[in-house]
């Protein structure tokens, strides 16, 4: 299965990206890892040219809840993305918050699966878990 | 008129330059005090006497004279000149309204020194004032107008090279323009190294300062050593950062010096000074203040085992934010006070380790050499691209991310995947042979995430 993944905005944190990319190989995902320092365009163009299933965006400075509220709109202009599964993690807040009120608000950004402050096993578990349940149906 | 003239001209006609004084600044440089020069305390220095230089700018010129005056009082060796974030990417306009909104309201809106905006006649007064050596750190791709600005403010000290300030810092600024952009500034300061004791310069070595291997360090730090060398620079420092294990820094101090002599020779440079600076720990740090200072101490006994010519200092701040002044001094004492009574070290040599390592760094250099290209930049470009060289955790686009390291059960950092990098094969069956490969990837991820944090 193809992911899509990438830090989101100018946070240049590339320790846990590295990881995830690591993670998602181990776990048999096909990644396309555009790295640090990536605008949400990029990330649906790079869905829409590799076909993938997943795009899986992470944040540790906390800039994702600026561009959180951009999603739905910008999704809405591309053809073929209504079946991407969605999913957000890291530190989705700047400064601190709590995960009760971050989750339902970054759902209602258009994500399918919020992790803020989520170890990463516990997170991919989560998404691992939301394909089968999907594939189900 | 030379073609590096002509290029010094239009890069000094900005709007941001008060009037250039090609002549008056040579003056300046060839009139200058020898204490100015780093590298005229190297070599007058008593053999076993570390330099001791923190980390340290603000943005208006006031509270960077007293951020000296702190370090001079703690008595600092090497003072800092840490240059602000706009200005390492060329945004003199950011930066000269940042510094404005700082000095009207006394709040800092910059997170160093706007050098280019202070400007060389201002910022030699301060310079000068202290006659101490300074050096400039900064993380700037092209830093030709900064380095002319420095060197014109007496800071003969510049840290930096095509490779160490672009793969740790930027995700897409283009290679090949940082290694021309650097090549400016070697030429610039060899060319003013012949009016007074030679300008140093010093090579980044802690790189991302995650999990990095000795041999891709060492490597990148001759390869920036050459590649200054060789537009004749006449001293250098090669550098790298505290790994985790005293044995394993120990070894890569050995092989750094060895190899650093026996390049400078193939090139028919060995007149040149090559010097061995080590960083205390550049990881993540310990938010409990008192134990950022026992990690601090520890740093500065290795750096004494390693034979260290200047170690660079951190702060009990580290992991807080940007230090004040009073933590910053307070670091530099107790760094002179550890060195002063650290005496009688014992010599520690782990032949088996050194001859690993060094067939790994001789191994990867090789590959450089014989990379087709007609010049060296050419071929450490190219090695780059092709991930001969790769770094762990770099953000940069053009690093492969294929070479992966884990800590040993002795926290020495070990490669168990090499990619394109050519350790030879009885050297990576060394390093995998110290660890535990019959684990799943997922707890290698997760030994990974444990090993990155292992000071906290």
């Amino acid at each position: 299965m193809k992911v899509v993944t990438g830090v989101v905005g100018n946070d240049i944190h590339v320790v846990a990206n590295r990881l995830i990319d690591l993670s998602l190989r181990a776990r048999g995902f096909e990644v396309f890892n555009l790295g640090v320092n990536t605008y949400l365009e990029e990330f649906f163009d790079a869905a829409v040219e590799t076909g993938a299933e997943v795009l899986l965006i992470s944040s540790l400075n906390g800039e994702a809840e600026g561009w959180g509220r951009e999603v739905k709109a910008l999704k809405a202009k591309y053809k073929h993305l209504d079946n991407l599964i969605m999913m957000i993690g890291g530190n989705l807040v700047v400064g601190s918050g709590n995960a009760e009120d971050i989750v339902p608000r970054y759902k209602n950004y258009g994500f399918d699966l919020v992790c803020h402050q989520v170890d990463l096993n516990t997170g991919l578990d989560t998404l691992e878990a939301f394909i089968q349940e999907r594939n189900k149906q | 008129m030379s073609l590096l003239q002509e290029e010094r001209e239009i890069i000094l006609n900005n709007e941001y330059v008060d009037t250039f004084d090609f002549a008056e600044v040579s003056e300046f440089v060839k009139n200058a005090s020898k204490d100015l020069f780093i590298s005229h305390h190297f070599k007058n220095k008593p053999l076993d006497k570390m330099l001791v230089q923190p980390r340290g700018g603000f943005p208006t010129y006031k509270k960077q004279f007293a951020l000296n005056e702190f370090f001079v009082e703690a008595n600092v060796d090497v003072l800092p000149l840490t240059i602000d974030s706009n200005t390492r990417l060329n945004d003199y306009a950011t930066a000269s309204k940042m510094l404005r909104l700082s000095e009207a309201n006394d709040v800092d809106m910059l997170n160093g020194y706007p050098l280019v905006n202070h400007g060389y006649r201002t910022t030699r007064k301060m310079i000068t004032h202290f006659n101490k050596p300074v050096s400039l750190r900064h993380g700037t791709p092209d830093a030709r107008l900064l380095i002319e600005t420095a060197i014109a403010s007496g800071i003969f000290e510049i840290e930096g090279g095509p490779i160490t300030y672009l793969l740790p810092y930027s995700k897409n600024f283009p290679l090949d323009k940082a290694f021309l952009y650097w090549k400016y500034v070697e030429r610039v300061c060899a060319n003013y190294s012949e009016l007074n004791e030679p300008i140093n310069r010093e090579s980044f070595g802690p790189l991302t300062a995650t999990l990095v291997p000795p041999s891709i360090t060492i490597v990148i730090q001759l390869l920036e050593m050459l590649l200054s060398l060789e537009e004749g620079v006449k001293s250098f420092s090669v550098s790298f950062a505290q790994q985790g294990s005293m044995n394993q820094d120990i070894v890569t101090g050995a092989v750094i010096k060895k190899m650093a002599k026996y390049y400078a020779k193939q090139i028919d440079c060995e007149d040149a000074a090559i010097h061995l600076v080590y960083h205390q720990w550049m990881g993540a740090f310990p938010t409990n203040r008192d134990y950022a200072e026992q990690l601090i101490n520890m740093s500065t006994v290795i750096a004494s085992m390693v034979g260290a010519d200047k170690i660079i200092t951190k702060t009990r701040e580290e992991a807080v934010g940007i230090p004040t002044k009073e933590a910053n001094a307070k670091t530099v004492a107790n760094t002179q006070y550890t060195l002063r009574i650290l005496n009688g070290l014992p010599s520690v040599v782990d032949e088996e380790e050194e001859e690993i390592l060094t067939l790994e760094v001789k191994a990867i250099m090789e590959a450089v050499f014989n990379d087709p290209a007609d010049t060296l930049w050419r071929k450490v470009f190219n090695s780059i691209k092709n991930g001969i060289i790769d770094v762990p955790f770099s953000p940069h686009i053009i690093n492969h991310n294929e070479l992966i390291t884990i800590r040993d059960p002795q926290k020495n950092i070990r490669i168990i995947k090499r990619g394109n990098v050519p350790i030879p094969d009885r050297c990576y069956a060394y390093e995998k042979g110290k660890c535990d490969l019959t684990k799943d990837t997922t707890s290698i991820v997760n030994d990974i995430i444990h090993d990155i944090g292992i000071m906290q």
